[in-house]
């Protein structure tokens, strides 16, 4: 044992503080998560833009939890959300009491409602995790128009539901 | 803590607030309240791959008086309510709790007679944490929001009163935006809102 | 081994037969259908178009059953809804023959076919008949690969009822409803073959069939939600309810319909502490499984935004939202000093449960120290105190008129009252008697209207204000219908009745004379109870007599009280007149309208002119306006308590939607009285109910002669239209501008259209045909409305009493049987 000895200890201190770190630095460096993590939900949208949810209320029946609020409306040639008969005039997510399980994704029979990635949701107020359609809502991505307006893609329902992907496709490849 | 309270309100303050509220955030000692499944992704953080100690937390308290921030991990029953009370009433001043897992933040899927529906019933909550179970990372989040919180709170009556008039509340951004290096680069597969979710960083925090 | 069979096989009763469902041996009355026999027996089978109270259509086919018969199997499967069963039958159902479960899955597959997959926005998803039996009874795949048949969707078959053709099994439960049920037939099966739909000839016509089929008349029904609830698929929707909810989200409640004094059993299914629908109950005794579409849609006043949540105090002229406690010490201090200065008088409305209508009773008698209480808001008189006291107090199903009784009586006459607009279950009673046991109806009234049409019914028609003269004229001009009444006959009274003198003493002669038995039938849902209740300046609770000093004696110590006040009250028009003169300090109002009274600017008057005026309310009406504190109230959903229905049936019903935090009448009397240092013990609706039972009821008092009030004099005037003037029938209709349809926009479209009536010579009098506008009008105001001519006697018109521009008492400030001044109008 030499006088050394004990520097050596710090030494090795020292030249870790230059080495390459193994631990997460999460907030700096942000690893994303598996493609299927369940995040945060995600309303979708129609490529023009209306709504894909029919406010059938099928993800608030699945919910174990009962996180889900749901409320259907009419929609009117004048105010049209969604292509068909009904929208969801209101949508709430709790995320208080949602547990990320998914059975409202699998529900879902319009594919109107996936999860993202996204998880930083803590907050200090209850009220700002009850999350509403305007939160949930998907952006507008190039292309899309912010409902209520007609019907683009097509004539009726079925435009969308069955035909939707390939006429947006077509669409776009007219587009100049 | 009584000499703060006597002081005038000044330039001076605003920046004792900030030093003081700095070492308060720096090292807050964690009083664990691992009730149930969410006490796994509390373990996992305190363990070395997510190096809490980062945030000068590393010293998971079992005693509540040298604890600063309580997390509560999991559904509260109604028998362990009034020990959870009791935990919080010994911690010393001042002292925070992040309410963990939406169990503990609402009873979550448990929305029966056993389980507290919501641990703010029984103790003030500053963070509420949603996620069955959160990850790590959301509970890191959590506690680096928290730190900005601590990092806006008054100093004194004087200057409660003052934060209270002009409304000002602390934006609750996501961490992964906040601390990035390069913000843009997280846009992406992770959110197709763009790098903050989709939640506008607006000051003040409501949205 | 059949030795021992025959040995032990029970001997079939009278009337009955032996058959095998299932392997399983039955014994069931004859004539009842296989399908019945087998649900009794717990055997399901499948069904579409079958309904018990419905004729049989066998339209579905999906009920298909192997039936054989004297040892020989039937060709085909049979409809085991339109079979009846026979002695020695042998039925296999789809549980035990191959044969009814290809047939029954291939009925499925074949019904799918044009159905559309739009579960998750259809209304009936989740309580859907088709989904459930297609889940239970079909085959898992569809072998049909071509394109489904598509309509324009949805068409409005009226106003409030919506038709997705597309999901239709033509099953035809609606249009056999419509034919059968209600009488309304507008709504039928078109076409034919693959393009079979069901639709109305305003939809034929909206499709270019206008050859084909009859041009316009739409489906206009006051029953028409009934064939939304039988509906087996989501064919038919509510226009009010449609896409507002699922079936799977929605708590239900059993509840007792507020509307009319029928008492139809409902289902009320609320979701966030908000109404969403409401639906028939079944109740064989009362409504069967109908009710009408006013108990069924008209439940949204109770959210309205004018709705009253916190008590409401006046100062300085304003009314301001105030605690309970400082509300109820004001109101207790004034009413108090009212009291002692000159009196109180309480009107309690018709509306309310036999328990709040007790509490106003006792709160008046205990705490007022007076009788002066009178729930009639409406037109009223001593005649009709007299005849409730001695006629109506105390009867029971047990030994009075009920809705099964109607369906045995051989004839029902019906004065002063027009069933479908006063009492719909009643008028589906009439209608069921009239056409499945030939019970004649006959209707003293002014003219045909959809009911007397509807029930079969003969119209003796007289002239209004003369109904006693037609009910003495009964033995001599129609020696038919008096002869019938004695043979098992029924009368039915009606709540205008009040407003002919003469005629509530004149009818119960009657039906002393002929034996025939005698039913009052209010309007309103409260009446009866509040009658029980004591809510009358003539009657404690229980059916004591004021003036009865050994009943009063009862009472006071049953209440602990030393005495109760001897003088029997005043009645509501006594009562208001003693306000507007400054005799009586202060006025207790429940759920008033002024202009239901009988003098509405009086009403107003004495409001203006009492000192004092507390208004227990659910919303801002005329009263609040004067009233000084306005106490918050329960509404029927928000609270339980019994109704008494007609028959004097009590309709117990539980709170629907809990921890509203709003009270029901009797608590805040209760509260109330104890401010003034009086005890109700009416605390809960069931401490009030325990406090009336143990109060008891007295055996009701006989009617005896010296007590009837014959009806004597001259009668009133004979005035065909002279000099521009004409008698005016009047009463109300179901759908009007009553408060407690407000917000129902879909109900309102569908309230027949409001015009004057008049016959043909009284309109070429007036020289105005079909359509033109005609102006009813007195010294008080005018009504402007198109024409329509009728069957009604020279020199009379009809004005519906309350809907639309036709506010025929708050108007003109006359009723039923008055004088008014009819012309042409249009040029002013």
């Amino acid at each position: 044992m030499g006088v050394l000895d004990p520097l050596k200890g710090f030494g090795i201190t020292f030249a870790t503080m230059f080495r390459k770190v193994a631990t997460e630095q999460y907030p700096e460096d942000y690893r994303p998560t598996e493609q299927r993590y369940h995040g945060r939900h995600q309303l979708n949208r129609h490529p023009d833009g209306l709504e894909k949810c029919v406010g059938c209320e099928l993800c608030a029946w699945a919910c174990p939890a009962d996180a889900i609020f749901v409320e259907g409306g009419d929609n009117t040639e004048e105010q049209r959300y969604s292509p068909g008969e009904r929208y969801g005039a209101d949508y709430q997510i709790n995320y208080l009491r949602c547990i990320g399980c998914g059975l409202c994704i699998e529900a879902c029979p319009t594919r109107s409602l996936t999860m993202t990635n996204f998880y930083e949701l803590a907050n200090d107020d209850r009220q700002n995790l009850i999350y509403t359609k305007e939160q949930l809502m998907a952006p507008l991505l190039p292309g899309m128009e912010q409902p209520p307006h007609p019907m683009r893609l097509g004539e009726d329902e079925q435009d969308y539901y069955v035909n939707g992907p390939e006429l947006a496709r077509k669409a776009q490849e007219e587009a100049p | 803590m009584g000499l703060e309270e006597k002081l005038p309100n000044g330039i001076l303050l605003a920046s004792v607030e900030k030093l003081v509220n700095w070492t308060r955030k720096s090292s807050m000692w964690p009083a664990q309240f691992g009730l149930a499944c969410c006490a796994m992704e509390m373990m996992a953080t305190g363990a070395t791959p997510y190096d809490l100690a980062r945030f000068g937390m590393e010293r998971f308290a079992a005693t509540p008086r040298q604890a600063d921030v309580m997390v509560v991990a999991g559904r509260v029953t109604n028998k362990m309510a009034p020990v959870l009370r009791q935990v919080y009433d010994q911690m010393s001043d001042p002292k925070w709790v992040i309410s963990m897992g939406v169990c503990a933040s609402s009873g979550g899927m448990f929305n029966n007679y056993a389980i507290v529906q919501g641990v703010d019933h029984v103790v003030p909550v500053d963070i509420y944490l949603p996620g069955c179970p959160p990850r790590p990372e959301m509970l890191l989040d959590a506690i680096l929001k928290l730190h900005a919180k601590i990092m806006d709170e008054p100093l004194g009556p004087a200057r409660a009163r003052d934060k209270l008039e002009s409304g000002k509340t602390t934006p609750m951004i996501p961490s992964s935006v906040k601390y990035a290096k390069d913000p843009d680069k997280l846009a992406g597969p992770r959110d197709p809102n763009g790098a903050s979710g989709g939640i506008p960083l607006v000051e003040g925090g409501k949205r | 081994m059949t030795t021992v069979e025959e040995t032990t096989q029970t001997p079939v009763p009278e009337g009955h037969v032996r058959l095998t469902i299932d392997g399983r041996e039955v014994i069931a009355p004859k004539g009842e259908l296989i399908i019945r026999t087998a649900e009794r027996e717990g055997i399901e089978i499948p069904r579409f178009c079958d309904h018990p109270l419905l004729d049989p259509a066998a339209a579905c086919r999906q009920c298909l059953v192997e039936v054989e018969m004297n040892g020989r199997a039937m060709p085909k499967p049979q409809p085991a809804c339109a079979i009846t069963i026979s002695d020695g039958m042998v039925v296999h159902t789809q549980h035990g023959s191959e044969v009814a479960r290809k047939a029954q899955e291939g009925v499925m597959e074949l019904l799918l076919i044009n159905h559309p997959l739009d579960c998750p926005i259809c209304d009936k998803g989740g309580e859907c008949p088709l989904q459930n039996q297609a889940l239970r009874h079909g085959r898992a795949e569809s072998r049909f690969r071509d394109q489904k048949r598509t309509f324009t969707k949805p068409i409005e078959v009226s106003k409030q009822v919506l038709l997705d053709r597309e999901r239709c099994v033509l099953c035809q439960r609606c249009t056999r409803f419509s034919a059968e049920i209600a009488g309304d037939p507008f709504i039928e099966l078109l076409e034919r073959g693959a393009h079979q739909q069901i639709g109305t000839a305003k939809t034929a016509d909206a499709e270019g069939w206008g050859a084909v089929t009859p041009q316009g008349q739409p489906y206009q029904s006051y029953f028409s939600g009934n064939a939304i609830q039988i509906c087996p698929v989501g064919a038919l929707t509510s226009a009010a309810y449609r896409f507002r909810s699922r079936p799977f989200d929605l708590v239900s409640a059993p509840s007792v319909c507020e509307h009319c004094s029928s008492g139809c059993a409902e289902r009320t299914d609320f979701r966030r502490g908000k109404v969403m629908r409401k639906l028939a109950g079944e109740d064989p005794e009362v409504n069967e499984e109908w009710i009408c579409d006013k108990g069924r849609f008209a439940f949204r006043y109770v959210t309205a935004d004018d709705r009253i949540t916190r008590p409401l105090v006046r100062e300085n002229g304003k009314l301001r939202e105030a605690s309970w406690t400082e509300a109820l010490r004001i109101a207790a201090d004034r009413l108090a000093e009212a009291r002692d200065n000159g009196g109180v008088g309480v009107l309690p409305g018709g509306r309310l449960t036999v328990e709040d209508a007790y509490a106003y009773a006792k709160f008046a008698r205990i705490s007022l120290h007076t009788n002066d209480i009178d729930f009639r808001a409406r037109p009223h008189s001593a005649e009709e105190l007299d005849f409730l006291t001695t006629n109506v107090l105390g009867t029971t199903p047990e030994d009075g008129v009920t809705f099964t009784g109607l369906e045995r009586a051989n004839t029902v006459l019906c004065v002063a009252l027009e069933p479908e607009e006063e009492a719909p279950a009643v008028f589906l009673r009439l209608r069921k008697a009239a056409r499945k046991a030939g019970t004649k109806v006959v209707h003293i009234g002014q003219f045909s209207t959809p009911a007397v049409d509807k029930t079969f019914g003969t119209l003796l028609a007289c002239i209004p204000g003369e109904e006693t003269n037609a009910v003495l004229g009964l033995r001599e001009h129609a020696a038919d219908v008096y002869a019938q009444l004695g043979e098992g006959g029924v009368i039915l009274l009606g709540e205008r009745a009040a407003e002919v003198p003469g005629l509530l003493s004149t009818v119960a002669g009657l039906a002393r004379e002929t034996g025939a038995q005698l039913a009052w039938i209010p309007r309103r849902a409260g009446e009866r109870g509040a009658l029980e209740a004591g809510a009358l300046p003539t009657l404690l609770p229980g059916g004591r007599r004021v003036d009865d000093t050994e009943a009063r004696a009862e009472v006071a110590a049953a209440w602990g009280l030393e005495a109760l006040p001897e003088l029997a009250g005043k009645d509501a028009s006594a009562i208001l007149t003693a306000a507007a003169n400054g005799k009586l300090h202060g006025l207790v109002l429940g759920g008033v309208d002024p202009d239901d009274l009988p003098n509405p600017e009086l009403a107003r008057e004495a409001l203006a002119r009492a000192e004092f005026v507390v208004s227990l309310e659910l919303r801002r009406t005329a009263v609040t306006e004067y009233a000084d504190v306005v106490l918050p109230v329960a509404a029927a959903v928000e609270k339980s308590g019994t109704y008494l229905n007609w028959e004097g049936r009590p309709r117990p019903f539980d709170i629907a939607i809990e921890n509203t935090g709003i009270l029901s009448d009797c608590r805040v009397l209760d509260t109330l009285a104890v401010e003034m240092d009086t005890d109700l013990f009416t605390q809960t609706p069931q401490a009030a109910l325990a406090d009336l039972d143990r109060l008891g009821t007295v055996e009701p008092p006989v009617a005896q002669p010296g007590w009837t009030i014959e009806f004597e004099g001259e009668g009133p005037p004979k005035s065909p239209l002279r000099h521009g003037k004409a008698r005016l029938a009047t009463w109300h209709r179901l759908l009007d501008n009553g408060s407690l349809q407000d917000n129902e926009p879909h109900l309102a479209q569908t309230a027949r259209e409001t015009v004057v009536k008049l016959s043909t010579a009284t309109a070429q009098g007036i020289g105005v045909g079909a359509g033109d506008p005609v102006v009813v009008s007195t010294h008080q105001g005018r009504i402007e409305l198109p024409a329509e001519i009728a069957d009604l006697p020279d020199g009379v018109v009809w004005l519906p009493a309350n809907s639309g521009p036709s506010t025929v008492r708050a108007s003109l400030g006359v009723g039923h049987g008055d004088l008014v001044d009819v012309r042409a109008g249009g040029g002013e």
